[in-house]
């Protein structure tokens, strides 16, 4: 049975790189004795795609797994994974997907960042129109291309404002990943360094959700399956 | 202090996993109900530390067997120091933030002579006075075990307190005293501590020296302080802590697996080796209480490897059961079973096949020495033939990658020793190729050798650099396809010399290199060698003095105050063997050979799964 998962990963945990969220994983499947299928081969491995993988630095709140099952209910292994995962993470939802449904890998292209500004509401809203406004938006390229400026206008798609009951204006930003713009959030706190919110007025941030954009809709992973 | 620490300093370091705690299994105890406060100081980055077996051991042991409490630290990465520095926050626990100045005992675990400098380093991080009279009252007590300590006195000037030898029952003892002193004065309880078997107390001994430099004296100050420490030891393993839920880090570290100690101590006798010596006796671990630590440690883990770790695992007299046992229980499950070191024997490589059945990487084997004559010399108990036969059966069961492990440098040592090396490495290469259509790969590591103390080779003289420099140049001459030599720094070698042999008038020169800015001596993108040279010129202490020079029997040694249960009679029994190039059995296999150990520590061999013949601790 295969099954796709939501997760969470805590602030504390926001250090782990990518390695280390699989390794946290596959630990944790250990742990729980979950009858995971493993691969063929001469070095079998558990049959686990980490298909979202929070960068080093960042928390998040939906992040996506898909895991092959030999045996189980979505029921059973919620539960069991819950009982075992580090302070800080856990599995929120779970279903079971088919044979043929399309990696996340592959079907992720959208991704909702959070910022949690120490500014005045008015304020944060005029930057925001002014970003949106803006026809490119050149920034140094962190990922793989380093050294080479991209335009993230094109994968910014609508910016939400809220303000909290603590003061702070949270602007949670929906933008493209993975191919064919990846819209980093150290590119985005560069960006919003630019239209004058200092890194030092910007008291958290984190990725929100992972979507799979198709025609304009934003699915979640979890109802896109097909 | 945590949310400083993980909103503005970590996110501009390398490696933050290292600095954030929060592990599956870190144990955080309630400060204010705890005993005595210690912080577990380990003076190297946190992949090598959390990598230390000793380490697990104690944190287990005093957080779940004590009602006293144990956090970690780790020594920073100079990135992460200077930002540390930068913003003046210091050197914290990664359990509860706590600057470790915060502690009662800061406790240092001494593996390697050159991680000192990191101890200075941490301490100073964490506002502690790095030289211990200069400590008030309300600074905590700074301690350190491993085996570096079994010659504590070149760091004497850094410590309240040394522990000798095993701490499983040491070091409750010590914080269990500490504990019911509170309130006392400082040196009062320091001097309550030197009366532990085990505790050494720099501080309450005097040392007088000869003109020439020799130690003619060292004696307690105090009455009842003793004169001889005696090591500690843990007499059956069996009943000894281990920890069933080790901390799982996040990140990688250097050894990431579950470990079994499946016993402690060796009694190969190689004569060079420092460990051998000063671990003795052999203790095993029964079988039964391994599988059960085995499946538990997996439990909470989830780990995907188990290795058998011990001086020399291959020696333990159950290790093919358990080796079947563990592969057969959990092999279907994904998991491995790793064997870190191998005997140089066939027997060995059908171990490694078995639990190595698909993938054959490189495997690992320890000759020392590149002629009969002189592994008799230093008592490697191999021959020529098991050697060829070990690297044969390795090749025609599929390995295609050999490394040797060499030391050049090592008493009696001729150039004939050296070509000796050579020529065995073209023998491996030529036994490799008629096996494999391509050719095999060989590597072979030529570690400088360093006489250390209380070994058969502490009278000695080690090579100096220059000899060790030519050597180097003689058997870089010979050029061999596929066979790649690499050679351990001759100045680190050099600085670890003067270290392991040292005294306490060393203290000054540690202290002024780690001025100097000395710090991760053993990561050679750090080693200041010029900087350290530069300390001993302005203390005027002679390097030679403590390398290059040859000891008589009769010279009364800085680490001779220490008993580790062999005595120097029989060391200098071993030292003329030695000269004689004359072999040393096991005393598993051939009965006592009169070491001293199991007399003077009313202990015996400790073999579990049968097999050994009987010691006979009476006959001396």
């Amino acid at each position: 049975m295969r099954i796709r998962a939501r997760y969470s990963v805590g602030p504390d945990l926001r250090f782990l790189g990518n390695f280390d969220m699989m390794h946290v994983m596959e630990r944790a499947l250990r742990r729980a004795g979950i009858a995971y299928a493993l691969s063929e081969g001469f070095n079998p491995h558990i049959k686990l795609s980490m298909g979202t993988v929070l960068p080093v630095g960042i928390w998040g709140k939906g992040e996506f797994f898909d895991l092959e099952l030999e045996t189980g209910t979505v029921e059973d292994f919620v539960l069991r994974i819950n009982q075992v995962l580090p302070e800080g993470m856990h599995v929120d939802e779970c279903r079971e997907i088919m044979d043929q449904t399309p990696s996340l890998m592959k079907a992720v292209n959208a991704a909702a960042y959070t910022f949690a500004i120490n500014q005045s509401l008015p304020a944060v809203e005029n930057k925001v129109k002014e970003i949106l406004s803006s026809s490119e938006l050149p920034v140094q390229s962190r990922g793989k291309k380093k050294d080479k400026v991209k335009d993230v206008r094109p994968g910014i798609f609508s910016i939400r404002t809220v303000l909290q009951e603590n003061a702070l204006v949270e602007i949670t930003m929906l933008v493209s990943v993975n191919e064919p713009l990846n819209v980093r959030f150290d590119e985005l706190l560069e960006l919003l360094d630019r239209f004058g919110i200092d890194r030092a007025e910007v008291l958290d941030f984190y990725r929100e959700t992972n979507y799979i954009k198709k025609d304009n809709k934003f699915y979640s992973p979890l109802e896109k399956v097909s | 202090m945590k949310n400083r620490l993980f909103k503005d300093i970590l996110p501009r370091v390398a490696k933050p996993a290292r600095y954030a705690g929060g592990e599956v299994n870190m144990i955080k105890k309630n400060w204010a109900e705890s005993g005595i406060k210690m912080v577990f100081a380990f003076p190297d980055v946190y992949e090598i530390g959390m990598s230390h077996i000793g380490g697990k051991i104690l944190y287990g042991l005093v957080n779940e067997k004590s009602s006293h409490l144990m956090e970690r630290a780790f020594t920073p990465w100079p990135d992460m120091e200077e930002l540390l520095r930068q913003e003046n926050i210091p050197l914290y626990s990664l359990e509860s933030f706590t600057p470790i100045n915060q502690f009662d005992v800061v406790g240092c675990s001494m593996q390697y002579e050159m991680s000192i400098t990191n101890v200075l380093n941490m301490l100073d991080m964490g506002d502690i006075s790095v030289l211990a009279k200069d400590r008030q009252e309300n600074e905590p007590f700074v301690v350190a075990g491993g085996p570096v300590v079994f010659n504590p006195e070149p760091f004497a000037d850094f410590f309240d307190a040394f522990m000798i030898g095993d701490g499983e029952e040491l070091l409750l003892e010590v914080l269990d005293l500490l504990e019911a002193s509170k309130g006392q004065a400082r040196m009062e309880r320091l001097v309550q501590l030197a009366g532990i078997e085990g505790v050494y107390v720099p501080a309450l001994y005097d040392c007088e020296y000869h003109e020439d430099g020799r130690l003619k004296s060292m004696k307690p100050k105090i009455n009842g302080v003793p004169e001889t420490v005696n090591k500690r030891l843990v007499k059956d393993l069996d009943e000894a802590y281990y920890p069933d839920k080790p901390i799982l880090p996040f990140m990688e570290i250097v050894h990431d697996r579950a470990v079994l100690e499946v016993m402690r101590g060796c009694q190969r006798g190689c004569r060079f080796c420092h460990a051998g010596i000063v671990y003795r006796p052999v203790r095993e671990r029964s079988i039964a209480i391994l599988e059960k630590q085995a499946g538990a440690q997996l439990k909470n883990t989830g780990y995907d490897e188990i290795s058998l770790a011990s001086l020399s695992t291959l020696d333990y007299s159950g290790v093919d059961r358990l080796v079947k046992d563990l592969v057969c229980r959990y092999g279907e499950k994904g998991v491995g079973v790793s064997l870190p070191s191998l005997r140089v024997d066939a027997f060995s490589i059908d171990l490694a096949n078995e639990v190595q059945k698909v993938r054959k990487t490189t495997l690992t084997l320890a000759p020392e020495a590149g002629t009969q004559r002189l592994r008799d010399v230093i008592n490697k108990n191999i021959t020529e033939e098991q050697l060829y036969d070990a690297v044969e059966a390795a090749f025609k069961s599929g390995w295609r990658a050999v490394k040797l492990y060499f030391m050049f440098g090592l008493p009696t040592e001729t150039l004939e020793d050296l070509d000796g090396i050579l020529d065995l490495l073209w023998k491996v290469k030529q036994i490799g190729n008629k096996y494999s259509r391509r050719p095999v790969e060989l590597r072979a590591s030529l570690a400088c050798f360093v006489p250390k103390a209380h070994t058969p080779f502490q009278w000695e003289p080690q090579d100096s650099r220059e000899q060790l420099e030519e050597k180097r140049h003689h058997m870089m001459a010979r050029k061999m396809k596929n066979v790649k030599l690499s050679f351990h720094d001759s100045p680190t070698s050099m600085l670890e010399g003067v270290l392991a042999r040292g005294d306490r008038r060393l203290g000054e020169v540690i202290y002024k290199a780690w001025q100097y800015g000395c710090k991760f001596d053993g990561w050679s993108e750090y080693f200041k060698f010029d900087q350290w040279m530069r300390a001993f010129a302005e203390c005027g202490i002679d390097t030679d003095f403590y390398t290059v020079r040859s000891r008589d029997y009769e010279e009364l040694f800085p680490w001779d105050f220490i008993n580790t249960g062999v005595t120097k009679e029989y060391l200098q029994l071993e030292s003329e063997r030695a000269k004689k190039a004359e072999l040393t059995p096991d005393c598993r296999q051939e009965g006592c050979l009169g070491c001293g150990i199991c007399k003077n520590m009313d202990i015996n061999l400790d073999i579990k799964e049968g097999l050994a013949c009987e010691s006979e601790p009476g006959i001396q």
